[in-house]
């Protein structure tokens, strides 16, 4: 039986190095040896990914790391997932709706942050892209989510924010709303009223985390 | 009183022959704005030539700026290698986008063609009707030939080639290899139409950014490309150059320096980049920037006309020439007055 | 340096003179470079400065900073004012909604002040006339104005404009045919209110750096020139008479709509030291000099086609306009009919001062 602290640094090492085929025979090891699979999701995968992320704060790596270590890591939670799924010990920080806003396609950004919520034990529901007000809403409200994270890269789509917002707050009491994309700044999503803004999908994780336990 | 002793077109000739204008230039960097301003939609700057032509000179004529027309988007490609795009005719949309790439499979990289007639790919009939109004009035003659990386990106698909560059670079070089191949006959089409002398060529590099690759990645799969098309372009005797090094590209820029480029180039960087250490790479050439476009849309009057006098005041005197310019693309539901602030911020504290 | 360019053959024709020299020489009836460029343009101020059209209205210093901003953009030479057509009802009383809903492009009255007969008869000019309705906002606009060294505006009615607002147009209309007593009765303390605001500000600012003017919308379509002889013109006048006899430099009266049968009746108003009027499309700049030798005649683009029309449509009307006024004795301005649409595409309006450059050349 292989050892347990062995085994997270290979699921680890896996993200990190963007190798799926060895993530998911480390999580298969994980499972074969009995460890418990919440733990070598947040101790293995996550713990891997968010050294990516540290590494990508120190520009040590960028988006295509990134995003190939993400593959490795989604990799290793289609076997993990699942059997924490049926032991119903499933923990999560919070429930967080995210969509890429009306006219806008871009969507690397959105995908970052919404991996980077997951690896932090946040629910994601990704509504994708081009999202109009209502899907937001409705998804909201259908997930009973706390934390609603919209994206916009064109000048154009960020005005969608500006416009989604006075119906958000009405419509939304309570939840959360966290928004990003290169156009924006701090001072902007203070202005429009947002309750949270991300320089990157790192800092977006960061801030939403200390939304929800703010909540 | 000061007043202007210059036309655009006279203050643009003097800039590219090295000389002092009477004012610093202004090229605000804009597209889609132009068609809001004549009451247009913003799609027809990009679908249709003479309509495109018609708002940006009057757009031109309103503001007093010294930018002419011209024709490019930044997600070119994806179209002209047989993929779908949408014009930007949705609410919010102010640009084109790549709807359909032309590449979905390792496979299709392979069985991928360069169009046989450039003149017919994607949206070079629009490009070159823009070009035929900007020969009948005299005006410089744009062409869009990168940048490769960002070319790359529209037809292989961003998100997709990101993931490539690690696992597959042979594909992705391949795609470079073939869009560059197209880019070169785009500049041996103009050239044959409309003589050397007055084209200019234009690289908008947005994926290029830091935000997205690494400078290795950059040295890696831009350089030699971005390399072989400056050299192509100066051999078919294409002597000006506008580079628009989109976003935060400062680990890029020692690499940008080692593309063949001749001192009538304008360097224009975003927000992200200082002037200062463009003025210092690229001292022969002019240095263009970079007032945010997100303060001209949502900043106040004041607050534009005080980062363009910051700009002017940094780089006016800058040995190769000064542009005052947006970033990246003024937004196009920028308030007029605010987009103004650039020209009046010349005219008081860009006088030479 | 002030020569024109050629480009290409096409001259490209260079001002001799700023907005500020332009409008002094036509109000002191000095020669101009070029024919003036005025526009009646508020809510388009605040509509190309990016901010909601309700400022121009509800905030003295957002205005003017708008109005001045835009003036830089275009290049005209003025105005800057601050005031609308349906003004006077929030000064009695009323409640007024500022523009911030979608479409809206004015101020509107949601309640007019006077509902009923016993209303009217109780209707009076209040003690404290600065801290009613709008004319704290009015007050710190001219403040301003002065501070700045510009012209000193205030808004003097039309007094019947002003009834309107006050009751309602509609029930103003039947009480002329029903109740003309009552009618008068509210002219009356309207006309007073408004000299006392006049007095006010000639007092505060000196006449001398004043321009008073009056948006007057008693079209032939609502009433006949009979009705403008009876309730109009009378207050007009005492009002006119009062602001010249108190040395006020420029009266400007705004003439909106098909006003040709009352002409004749604006006509025999004194305006100040300098008088200007405008006039809507309805009304040619032919008839308007004829009967306005001495004053400055301003107008009449059409908004709407300022509006949806085409840059080279403007630009005809704009041609038409200058030359059937541009040397007319008592002064000429390139106008709108009416005020400039707030969401006109910027470069229709561009074309104005682009058609006196080009086009009105002295």
């Amino acid at each position: 039986m292989a050892d347990e602290a062995e085994i997270f640094s290979q699921l680890k090492q896996a993200v990190m190095e963007g190798d799926e085929d060895v993530a998911v025979a480390a999580a298969q090891a994980a499972v074969a040896a009995g460890v418990d699979p919440q733990r070598a999701i947040i101790e293995g995968l996550a713990a891997g990914m968010a050294e990516m992320g540290r590494l990508y704060e120190r520009e040590e790596c960028y988006v295509p790391e990134l995003l190939v270590s993400s593959e490795a890591l989604y990799a290793g939670l289609g076997v993990l997932r699942p059997l924490v799924i049926a032991s119903g010990k499933a923990e999560k920080k919070g429930v967080a709706v995210i969509g890429v806003v009306q006219g806008d396609i871009h969507d690397i950004g959105k995908n970052l942050v919404k991996m980077m919520l997951e690896v932090n034990g946040i629910e994601v529901h990704d509504l994708g892209r081009d999202v109009d007000m209502e899907r937001f809403i409705t998804a909201t409200q259908e997930t009973q989510a706390d934390l609603l994270c919209l994206s916009a890269l064109m000048t154009t789509t960020m005005i969608a924010i500006k416009d989604y917002m006075p119906a958000f707050k009405t419509q939304l009491p309570g939840v959360k709303i966290m928004v990003g994309g290169a156009p924006l700044n701090q001072q902007l999503a203070d202005e429009w009223g947002a309750d949270g803004y991300g320089e990157n999908a790192v800092e977006a994780a960061r801030v939403a985390v200390r939304l929800l336990e703010t909540k | 009183m000061w007043r202007e002793t210059m036309t655009s077109g006279e203050r643009m000739a003097a800039l590219m022959r090295g000389e002092r204008p009477d004012r610093v230039p202004v090229i605000p960097f804009l597209s889609g704005h132009a068609a809001v301003v004549c009451g247009q939609p913003i799609a027809r700057i990009s679908d249709d030539a003479e309509e495109s032509f018609r708002c940006q000179l009057l757009c031109q004529e309103m503001y007093g700026h010294d930018g002419s027309p011209l024709y490019a988007y930044a997600s070119a490609g994806g179209w002209e290698f047989g993929g779908e795009i949408e014009f930007p005719v949705k609410k919010y949309s102010g640009a084109v986008i790549v709807t359909r790439t032309p590449i979905q499979t390792e496979d299709d990289v392979y069985t991928l063609k360069v169009p046989e007639d450039v003149s017919k790919a994607g949206a070079l009939p629009i490009a070159l009707a823009l070009a035929r109004k900007q020969a009948e009035h005299g005006l410089p003659i744009t062409l869009q030939i990168g940048a490769p990386l960002t070319w790359a990106g529209s037809v292989i698909g961003e998100e997709r080639m990101m993931g490539w560059l690690i696992k597959k670079p042979e594909l992705v070089h391949i795609v470079l290899d073939k869009v560059s191949q197209f880019l070169i006959k785009v500049a041996e089409h103009y050239v044959k139409e409309f003589g050397a002398e007055r084209l200019l060529a234009f690289h908008g590099a947005a994926t290029e950014t830091n935000k997205l690759i690494s400078p290795k990645q950059f040295e890696t799969f831009s350089l030699p490309y971005l390399q072989r098309i400056n050299q192509a372009c100066l051999g078919l005797g294409v002597g000006s150059y506008f580079i628009h090094i989109c976003g935060e590209q400062n680990k890029n820029l020692k690499f940008w320096q080692q593309v063949p480029m001749t001192k009538q180039t304008v360097i224009s960087v975003g927000r992200e980049v200082d002037l200062t250490t463009v003025m210092e790479l690229f001292p022969e050439q002019i240095v263009a920037g970079n007032v945010d476009p997100t303060l001209i849309q949502e900043g106040r009057a004041e607050a534009v006309l005080a980062q363009c006098r910051e700009c002017i005041e940094k780089a006016m005197y800058h040995k190769g020439g000064f542009v005052l310019m947006a970033g990246c693309d003024v937004p196009p539901h920028a308030p007029p007055v605010n987009v103004f602030q650039m020209v009046k911020a010349a005219r008081e504290y860009g006088r030479y | 340096m002030h020569r024109d360019h050629s480009v290409k053959g096409k001259w490209v024709k260079c001002d001799q003179m700023t907005s500020q020299e332009r409008w002094e020489a036509l109000v002191n009836r000095r020669p101009t470079d070029r024919v003036p460029c005025l526009q009646f343009m508020l809510g388009h101020t605040a509509v190309v400065n990016g901010r909601p059209i309700a400022k121009i209205y509800d905030d003295g210093a957002e205005s003017l900073a708008c109005q001045r901003n835009a003036m830089a953009l275009y290049g005209h030479d003025g105005l800057i004012m601050h005031g609308w057509a349906n003004a006077g009802g929030a000064e009695f009383g009323g409640e007024i909604e500022f523009p911030y809903r979608k479409y809206t492009g004015a101020p509107l009255m949601k309640k007019n002040p006077v509902q009923s007969e016993e209303d009217a008869w109780d209707l009076r000019v209040p003690d404290d006339i600065l801290s009613v309705g709008t004319m704290p906002i009015a007050l710190e606009f001219s403040r301003l104005q002065y501070e700045a060294g510009l012209t000193v505006t205030l808004q003097v009615g039309s007094p019947l404009t002003w009834a309107g607002s006050v009751y309602g147009e509609e029930r103003l209309m039947i009480w002329m045919l029903k109740k003309p007593e009552l009618v008068h009765h509210v002219l009356r303390v309207i006309t007073d209110f408004i000299r006392r605001k006049a007095d006010y500000w000639i007092d505060r600012f000196g006449a001398e750096r004043l321009m008073a003017f009056d948006l007057g919308i008693e079209t032939n379509k609502l009433y006949s020139p009979k009705q403008f002889e009876t309730f109009g013109f009378p207050y007009l006048r005492e009002i006119h008479d009062h602001l010249t006899e108190r040395g006020t430099a420029i009266i400007l009266s705004h003439i909106c709509g098909e006003q040709n049968k009352n002409l004749p009746l604006w006509a025999r108003l004194s305006y100040g030291k300098r008088g200007m009027v405008s006039v809507g499309k309805e009304v040619a700049i032919s008839k308007a000099r004829e009967m306005f030798p001495d004053c400055v005649i301003m107008g009449n683009v059409d908004p709407v086609t300022v509006q949806e029309g085409t840059p080279e449509q403007v630009r005809m009307l704009c041609r038409a306009c200058i030359e059937e006024g541009k040397d007319h004795p008592g002064g000429f301005a390139l106008m709108t009919g009416c005020e400039v649409p707030p969401q006109a595409p910027p470069v229709n309006v561009d074309q104005m001062v682009k058609a006196c450059r080009e086009l009105g050349r002295y």
